[in-house]
């Protein structure tokens, strides 16, 4: 090993220490200061590790440590996404007695150590650390609610689920070991199609993997449950990061190695991919729970996106990157309106609870509106841009079938987020006005964000662009 | 620059509004009425500067916008979105005139939400990329669902989804049909579309989903039933500019996007297109005869008017024996733009009379109604009035546009403007019978006695409107003046592609 390759490793190691550092002070503390400095720490680490890619961004393509670890513009892209999404989330989150009890802050930058690893790992075996420290990170998030028992039930499901899935993933692993006699994904750049039993056996338990980590049908079942489970604190962070985290797993996998392979997989991915789109969103329809309701509604995206990827060119990956980003955006927003309006013994969990809120809150209302319509894709918002160019993709390669189940389901989604729409707007509240609880920098974080899906809905070509530009290496 | 001003001016006096928040009641019923008043002074201006004889577009603007898919910020206008902008900048102020009178929570959002919705009609009419058209199209949704949601009706809520899915169902399909347009010419220029090289079973599906989003918009027979429903439960204003305008983009896109860009398509539907024109005619109207509710009624009167214009939008197309006549042509184009506009203003006109009673009285039953002439005197006159033009007698807009088509009907085919000549009798029969029961006859009720005569405010507009539609009925030159020439390239275009 090489000293100097040290650097490109900076952002991990930061992440690293910053989790140490914040491990030290809670076991010497519990004070109320103690809980701010855990912000403190939970923001300023993820942002230094940001800081740090600025070197490392516009590298050309870089191999390190014996093969182990691949540094290349996408995977610092998903990276800066993944620090800049955590920072936002930490500040954003209620600081409260639960909050804290639980070492909420000290699992999210654990995970985030986690998606880190995912994102630049290429050896089989580095990916399946990242990913496990991704994953025992989330059983312990959903879990964190521990007054609760749905949070519990959803912990022990999750876990129970997430160890199959990482069993199957690592035995797919094992089987690719078997029949190439290397787990480094590198070599696997230009196999041959081969249709044996095995191969197909082991990208198939590869996919399951994935397809868990996304949350797709049929390995959707953990999704609405640790949604409800978990506080609207912890289902802001899982609803979004991880996803980057997933993103990077089917990237270094299906695209970085197995691409040459892609006519085994494509087909399962397209049929995993609709079968989430039509089951996300025709459950969703019939939800109250509002995070019950969204986690639905991820499976209906997460369809999107894996519907795009199995299209298989150029575009198609660019355009489910920049659906997914898109989604992670109009997310994060959405949940933390919620965040805003919760406080510690008042959460917003039902639709109900949004009733009336154009009359308490205009603006959480008018921002909560944006992302609603966001989601269904309605233009001028953002949201439009991530269907618009899936479906543009879908067209150029003739999917034309898939195009417009892709868009009738778009039409009978669009029930569930009016419905959000409704209760806040035309409904009457039947309960006083809920006290403001929220600090001002979630306030200014939430309106800035809910105004960025106008404003980037406006623009659009800055998102579009930079997608391209970290694709650039590749092709 | 003018017309990028009428696009974006209500869309800043709307943000105004909503800093200024609820506290500050005058002031932003002042900004909202004098913000649209001026931008119908700027419309005006844009008349004056249009020139009507050059078929070209004209206040052309055109910024790249999405360079990666060729997307450009290109708007400009002709003969045929000028009468139509003129015609939302219209309706707009006496909309918002009228917001006052009648008691409603959250009057800032409401004034708001309209003057945002005039920023997309606007923008709709003026745009001459198809991404961007999309763009507009599509966003108008959002104002719509909130005025029908929030300051609607009993049942409101019931009709607003169904009238976002319905005209979003219809509108995604219209979406892919733009996404193949543009692989196939590299561009989302309605210009370039124009002249994209498609077989004839292309153009045959990319009709029909044109004709699922514009068919929905109309709305036209078998897509309506959102109609009734929206426009029952719609606030006044929401129902104003429900048929006033928002219909009429049905009828712009198949004369921007349809008729030009799949010729064939429509040459081969042309049956089919007349047949659902002639059932909306004859079919609906007679459904509204049997409407007890005066809204409903005007709903699908107007249902059936729009049945006119995508008569006169097609009917040429379908000439069996002799080859396609561009005289023929020309006149029913001119008719169903005729057609739109004077049921623009005959359907605005009637729906506020609705509401003039219905802030009175709280009800929209026919039943409910009677005498109330003897009450109302000047109001009574006005209601006549816009009666007997919706029921297209000459001398007002609605017979003109009618007869047109009517006449260019029978150039076609006799049976076609027989049928289509039967209008003349149901559209009196339903008009004239809720006449008959709701102005005059004998007070029903001692409600009814106690009715106020119309203040100015909301005589005003109805007295605009009813100057506009005799000024249209008795001198229509100007009007035709102002089309002719973009309506004559329009059909020369068409009939180049279609023989």
């Amino acid at each position: 090993m090489n000293i100097t390759e040290l650097k490109y490793l900076a952002p991990e190691i930061i992440i690293a220490s910053g989790i140490c550092v914040l491990v030290l002070i809670k076991s010497f503390h519990r004070l109320r200061s103690i809980n701010l400095l855990s912000v403190l720490i939970g923001t300023l680490t993820p942002l230094i590790a940001l800081l740090s890619m600025v070197f490392i961004f516009n590298n050309p393509y870089e191999i390190i440590l014996n093969g182990q670890v691949v540094i290349d513009t996408l995977g610092s892209g998903l990276k800066i996404t993944a620090y800049g999404l955590c920072a936002l989330i930490v500040l954003a989150t209620n600081i409260n007695q639960i909050n804290n009890k639980s070492e909420l802050i000290l699992i999210e930058l654990f995970a985030l150590l986690g998606i880190s690893i995912l994102c630049s790992a290429s050896n089989l075996l580095v990916i399946y650390l990242g990913l496990e420290t991704l994953a025992l990170s989330l059983y312990g998030l959903v879990a964190s609610n521990r007054k609760s028992v749905k949070s519990s039930e959803a912990a022990m499901k999750y876990f129970v689920l997430g160890s199959i899935a990482s069993g199957l993933f690592l035995y797919g692993i094992s089987l690719i070991y078997g029949l190439y006699g290397s787990i480094n994904i590198l070599d696997f750049n230009n196999l041959s199609v081969d249709t044996s039993i095995e191969l197909q056996i082991a990208i198939g338990f590869i996919i399951c993997g994935i397809v868990f980590k996304f949350g797709a049908f049929p390995f959707h079942s953990w999704v609405p449950d640790s949604y409800q489970g978990s506080t609207n604190s912890v289902a802001l962070f899982i609803s979004t990061v991880p996803k980057i985290g997933a993103f990077a797993l089917l990237y270094r996998l299906l695209i970085d190695s197995f691409y040459s392979l892609s006519s085994l997989w494509s087909s399962f991915l397209l049929v995993i991919g609709i079968a989430s789109l039509i089951y996300g969103n025709i459950v969703a329809l019939s939800q109250n729970q509002i995070r019950r309701l969204l986690g639905y509604s991820a499976i209906g995206h997460i369809g999107f996106i894996l519907i795009a990827i199995s299209a298989i060119n150029q575009t198609a990956i660019e355009s489910s990157l920049l659906y997914l980003l898109i989604y992670v955006i109009m997310t994060l927003a959405t949940f933390i309106a919620l965040e805003l309006l919760s406080s510690e013994n008042k959460s917003i969990d039902t639709i109900n609870d949004l009733k009336g809120l154009n009359n308490s809150h205009p603006w959480v209302a008018l921002m909560l509106l944006f992302c609603m319509f966001s989601m269904i894709g309605i233009p001028p918002f953002i949201g439009f841009y991530a269907k618009w160019i899936v479906l543009s993709t879908l067209l150029k390669m003739d999917m034309i079938y898939t195009a417009i189940i892709a868009i009738i389901i778009t039409v009978i989604a669009a029930y569930y987020y009016l419905r959000i729409v409704w209760y806040m707007y035309f409904e009457k509240s039947d309960i006083p006005l809920m006290k403001d609880t929220s600090t001002i920098i979630q306030k200014s974080l939430f309106f800035t964000i809910g105004s960025s899906l106008l404003l980037l809905g406006l623009i659009p070509e800055t998102l579009i662009s930079l997608i391209g530009r970290l694709f650039n290496q590749i092709y | 620059m003018l017309l990028n001003t009428i696009i974006i001016l209500p869309f800043i006096a709307s943000l105004l509004i909503g800093l200024l928040g609820k506290d500050y009641l005058r002031l932003n019923y002042f900004i909202a009425l004098s913000s649209s008043v001026i931008l119908f002074l700027l419309s005006l201006y844009l008349l004056y500067l249009f020139d009507p004889l050059s078929n070209e577009y004209q206040f052309q603007t055109q910024i790249n916008w999405i360079t990666q898919f060729n997307i450009q910020y290109y708007i400009g206008i002709d003969g045929i979105s000028l009468p139509l902008i003129l015609l939302t900048t219209f309706i707009t102020p006496l909309v918002i005139m009228t917001s006052n009178t009648s008691q409603k929570k959250n009057l800032h959002q409401y004034l708001a939400a309209f003057l945002i919705l005039e920023s997309l009609m606007i923008g709709v009419f003026s745009s001459l990329d198809a991404f961007l058209f999309y763009i507009f199209w599509e966003a108008m949704l959002i104002p719509m669902f909130i005025i029908i949601g929030v300051w609607g009706g009993t049942n409101r809520i019931y009709a607003t989804v169904k009238f976002f899915l319905y005209t979003f169902l219809g509108s995604v399909f219209m979406l892919l049909a733009l996404i193949y347009l543009h692989f196939k010419t590299g561009s989302y220029a309605i210009n370039d579309f124009y002249n994209a090289d498609l077989s004839l079973n292309e153009q045959i599906i990319i009709f029909l989903a044109f004709l699922f989003a514009f068919g929905v918009k109309i709305p036209m027979w078998p897509v309506h039933t959102w109609l009734p429903d929206a426009h029952v439960e719609a606030p006044t204003g929401g129902s104003v500019i429900l048929a006033a305008i928002l219909l009429k983009m049905g009828g712009y896109g198949f004369l921007r996007f349809s008729l030009p860009i799949a010729t064939e398509g429509a040459v081969y539907l042309s049956g089919f297109m007349i047949v659902l024109s002639l059932i909306a005619i004859i079919y609906i109207g007679m459904v509204a005869i049997a409407q007890n509710d005066m809204k409903k009624l005007i709903a699908y009167s107007s249902i059936s008017h729009m049945g006119f214009v995508t008569l006169g939008c097609f009917v040429y197309l379908y000439s069996s024996n002799d080859s396609l006549n561009l005289e023929t042509t020309n006149l029913a184009i001119n008719g169903a733009m005729i057609q739109m506009i004077s049921h623009g203003l005959i359907s605005a006109a009637l729906f506020l009379c609705i509401g003039v009673m219905y802030d009175r009285l709280h009800t929209r039953k026919i039943s409910d109604y009677g005498g109330v002439i003897t009450v109302m005197p000047k109001f009574g006159a006005l209601m006549v009035f816009f009666a007997l033009s919706n029921a297209a007698l000459p001398g007002t807009s609605g017979f003109v546009g009618e007869f047109i088509i009517i006449l260019a009907s029978f150039k076609i085919n006799a049976w076609i403007a027989m049928m289509a000549a039967t209008t003349l009798v149901i559209g009196a029969f339903y008009t004239l019978w809720m006449l008959k029961r709701v102005i005059f006859g004998t007070v029903v009720n001692e409600k009814i006695n106690s009715l106020k005569e119309i203040t100015f405010i909301e005589s005003l507009p109805l007295c605009l409107l009813a100057t506009s539609i005799l000024a249209i009925g008795l001198w229509p030159g100007p009007l035709f003046d102002l089309m002719s020439n973009s309506i004559n390239a329009l059909s020369e275009f068409i009939l180049s592609k279609a023989s």
